[in-house]
């Protein structure tokens, strides 16, 4: 009987948590998924974003998963250089592992080591619009 | 050309020397500090001042206080990833490499002359210095800047006039 509740329970809760969103939701995620600042040479830690994780396969794009100092996910960040938008280039089925989104900004980057062209951070945000302090600095 | 990287501040050595109880030597002239700075969300990035006078022999320290960025100070020189020749003939070409922040790099130039450089990951978004030594020797021709840096750069005759002219992007 016991066996029995907890196989249904253990079911049902691969049901509702997505299996992927179980691998990222803390610090360091799982699979590919690398430190940034171990990759190319920036901070840990990047006020406004966190500290980013990236499957280097996928870069320019991403997605990185951004972390706040108590290694909780805050954000989901797509980097798109300008010239592939000029270019109207397709990114299809992009990979979003972080489970729910509150809201979403854009915004123009000058470029960083490991996605040196001007691009634009797309960021999904896990988080609500006040808990953003977590990764302010 | 001398060139050493660092990661004291502005007189960390000075204070390191007095430490130990030994006098500093006076430096011949000031350090001249340039800045690499970016704004809040990455979308500025640029060298304060953008243009700098200095006397042959001068130490020049770039220092990164960008806390989100890296940032380099390279001489356009074909050595430095095929770039064009944008410093004197003759004349050392320096890199020094990706620059954290509260990270440093000095050099120190001899020859006089227009020295033009760049940041490497942030070229493309004008992020690129003047440097003039002495006084100008001819001029330079602005065919082999990128478009964003030859809007930006100030001329060398304004830079000897003005010694120093910050552009904030």
């Amino acid at each position: 009987m016991l066996i029995r509740t907890i196989l249904i329970a253990g079911a049902f809760a691969l049901a509702v948590v997505p299996a992927q969103a179980q691998s990222v939701d803390k610090a360091p995620p799982g699979g590919a998924y690398k430190k940034v600042s171990e990759l190319v040479k920036l901070p840990d830690f990047l006020p406004g974003m966190g500290t980013l994780y990236v499957d280097p396969k996928t870069l320019p794009a991403g997605p990185f998963l951004a972390y706040d100092h108590d290694g909780r996910l805050a954000s989901t960040i797509y980097m798109i250089p300008v010239e592939d938008i000029q270019g109207q280039k397709t990114f299809d089925n992009l990979k979003a592992a972080g489970g729910n989104v509150d809201h979403v900004d854009m915004y123009y980057n000058a470029g960083h080591p490991g996605v040196e062209k001007p691009h634009y951070h797309i960021v999904l945000w896990h988080v609500s619009k006040a808990d953003e302090a977590r990764v302010a600095k | 050309m001398l060139a050493r990287r660092t990661l004291l501040r502005a007189g960390g050595w000075a204070a390191g020397l007095a430490l130990i109880g030994l006098p500093a030597a006076a430096p011949a002239a000031a350090v001249v500090e340039i800045r690499m700075r970016g704004n809040a969300d990455g979308s500025k990035v640029w060298f304060d001042p953008i243009g700098v006078l200095v006397e042959p022999g001068q130490t020049i320290r770039w220092i990164n206080i960008d806390p989100g960025n890296a940032h380099t100070s390279t001489a356009y020189h074909p050595a430095n990833a095929g770039h064009p020749l944008r410093i004197p003939e003759g004349a050392a070409p320096w890199n020094s490499d990706y620059l954290l922040p509260e990270q440093s790099f000095e050099l120190s130039l001899t020859t006089a002359g227009v020295y033009d450089y760049f940041c490497i990951p942030h070229e493309e978004a004008g992020m690129a210095g003047r440097l003039v030594v002495g006084r100008p020797q001819g001029s330079l021709s602005a065919a082999t800047l990128p478009e964003p840096a030859r809007r930006l750069l100030p001329s060398p005759e304004e830079i000897v006039r003005r010694k120093a002219v910050r552009a904030t992007p």
